[in-house]
């Protein structure tokens, strides 16, 4: 493993996170799947978050269900991304002429994201989610309006979704399925944020992430199910296979297409649940971009009177809009 | 005519037998659909046209995002050669409404300074270091820069500081004259103020 030389590094076996055991008198219970399987959990997407940069957007998946209070344990997974749109800029000095964008797409973690600490240089799992992205988006971005320029595309995910359920030192059995649903929400945060920026796209591009779970193995019905949205703490163990796609829907496209495991004779089901799920996001996808842009409209029209109105007073201060404090559209189901 | 509904990238716009695409759609098969985000612009040319209307969408922050062939910038002469003006596109639009975000380099070469006598032109006698310059975009250029010309009356330097570092004033479409100090004249290509 390569050590970060600019930094101090934590110890090169790793870390481990800490265990809490259970208060005496508490019953700790594995999270399971109230949902539908063919439900999806209520997602936050906003855009304009950041002033500086041509677009941006933060989307979130919060904990479905109250935190029990007296427990230091998450009970519930949840995932904040935040994207950043930098473009279109001009390329650099010694680059060749190009008369397309040059996209390219950067995921990291930050360090605190996850329960096993993450270093601060990217690591091959964070290359191989921005090829995905990249993949995804080069689908939807109408290059050839932009010749001459680069694109950077620039996502941090504050809060990964956990592959396991962690109280009293449970067993993990682990399976990477975590980083399925963090691309999905990649996806829909770039395109959110690649909007707010400008750039002309073909359609507005949603990830949506399915998986089938051998019920069978934990008692209860026998039998592979395909479930759209899986939460991997929820489903510790279950999952045998997931796919993520990229997916248009105005032009039913799939850009971008992601199958991890073994689906056997389901892979058609899979699939279709995966667009289905990316069709569920794209209803709160739409609505986060249109309130951004009725807020920047909005903001436009502000500037215009103030220029108006502004030789009447000295120091008269800026009025900021304040956008409604309502969370917007958490999908319903 | 422009519709208060906000289209979304993606969105059907009719066929194009009815509307000609604009800025900020894209033709896929034989429907118009949205690029970008916006409120949709209709322009409907004179009766007697018989060419459909026209269908853009302008983003909230500004129309353009990169200049294209003729689009007027506004920016800052950084280095000059006998043959040639850099200068870094600081702003697009003729009075600098879209401020970008970064600066675009781009270049005017001797030839295309002034529209008269461009043999006898000089760059040192044009354009000086820190001037801000009014031209127009020309061509895309190579991935260095872009080209613009300044060959025309209400193009050329805008502001400048004479060599003493005071203020001047424009006063013909060739000299710029300082204010305060000595008074001194220095030869400038002009932009004509309109």
């Amino acid at each position: 493993m390569q050590m970060d030389r600019r930094r101090l590094n934590a110890p090169p076996g790793g870390t481990t996170p800490p265990v809490f055991a259970a208060p005496p008198d508490t019953k700790l219970h594995r999270p399971t799947r109230t949902r539908k399987p063919d439900e999806h959990r209520k997602l936050f997407l906003r855009t304009g978050i950041v002033p500086s940069a041509s677009g941006s957007a933060y989307y979130e998946i919060p904990p479905q269900e109250p935190q029990p209070t007296g427990l230091l344990v998450p009970q519930r997974s949840s995932l904040k991304i935040t994207c950043t749109v930098h473009g279109p800029r001009p390329l650099p000095r010694n680059a060749a002429f190009s008369p397309n964008l040059l996209l390219s797409a950067h995921v990291k973690f930050a360090p605190f994201a996850t329960q096993n600490r993450r270093g601060y240089v990217r690591d091959a799992s964070e290359r191989d989610l921005g090829a995905h992205l990249e993949t995804a988006l080069r689908g939807v971005v109408i290059g050839e309006r932009f010749p001459k320029s680069g694109c950077e595309v620039v996502l941090t995910i504050l809060e990964g979704e956990e592959d396991r359920w962690e109280a009293d030192g449970a067993e993990v059995k682990g399976g990477g399925w975590g980083i399925m649903t963090v691309l999905a929400g990649c996806i829909t945060a770039a395109s959110a944020a690649l909007v707010d920026a400008g750039i002309d796209c073909v359609d507005l591009i949603s990830g949506g992430v399915a998986a089938v779970k051998d019920a069978g193995r934990h008692g209860g019905q026998e039998g592979r199910a395909v479930v759209l949205d899986p939460a991997p703490s929820e489903h510790d163990g279950e999952i045998m296979a997931a796919c993520v796609v990229g997916y248009l829907q105005s032009r039913d496209e799939v850009t971008e297409m992601w199958m991890k495991g073994d689906a056997g004779a389901q892979v058609q089901t899979l699939i279709d649940e995966a667009v289905k799920a990316a069709s569920l996001v794209r209803a709160v996808l739409a609505e986060a971009v249109k309130d951004g842009v009725q807020a920047k409209i909005g903001e436009g029209e502000d500037d215009a009177a103030m220029t108006g109105s502004a030789k009447e007073g000295k120091g008269k201060s800026k009025e900021t809009r304040n956008r409604t404090d309502a969370p917007i559209p958490l999908l319903a189901p | 005519m422009s519709s208060n509904t906000i289209t979304l990238p993606g969105q059907d716009l009719g066929p194009i037998s009815s509307n000609t695409v604009g800025a900020g759609t894209h033709i896929y098969g034989d429907h118009l659909f949205a690029s970008i985000a916006g409120p949709v612009h209709t322009t409907t040319l004179q009766a007697p046209s018989k060419v459909p209307s026209t269908l853009s969408i302008t983003r909230p922050t500004g129309a353009l995002l990169l200049p294209e062939v003729g689009t007027a910038v506004l920016g800052r002469v950084t280095r000059t050669n006998p043959r040639q003006a850099n200068f870094s596109i600081l702003a697009l639009g003729s009075t600098g409404d879209v401020v970008l975000a970064e600066p675009l380099p781009a270049i005017i070469r001797q030839q295309d300074i002034r529209l008269t006598e461009i043999d006898k032109v000089t760059v040192a006698g044009s354009f000086r270091v820190g001037d801000v310059v009014k031209g127009v975009v020309i061509s895309l250029g190579d991935e260095r820069a872009y080209f613009a010309s300044t060959a025309r009356d209400e193009l050329g330097v805008v502001m400048a500081v004479s060599e003493g570092g005071n203020r001047m004033v424009p006063i013909s479409w060739r000299e710029f004259e300082e204010v305060g100090g000595t008074g001194k004249k220095e030869a400038r290509k002009v932009a004509k103020v309109v």
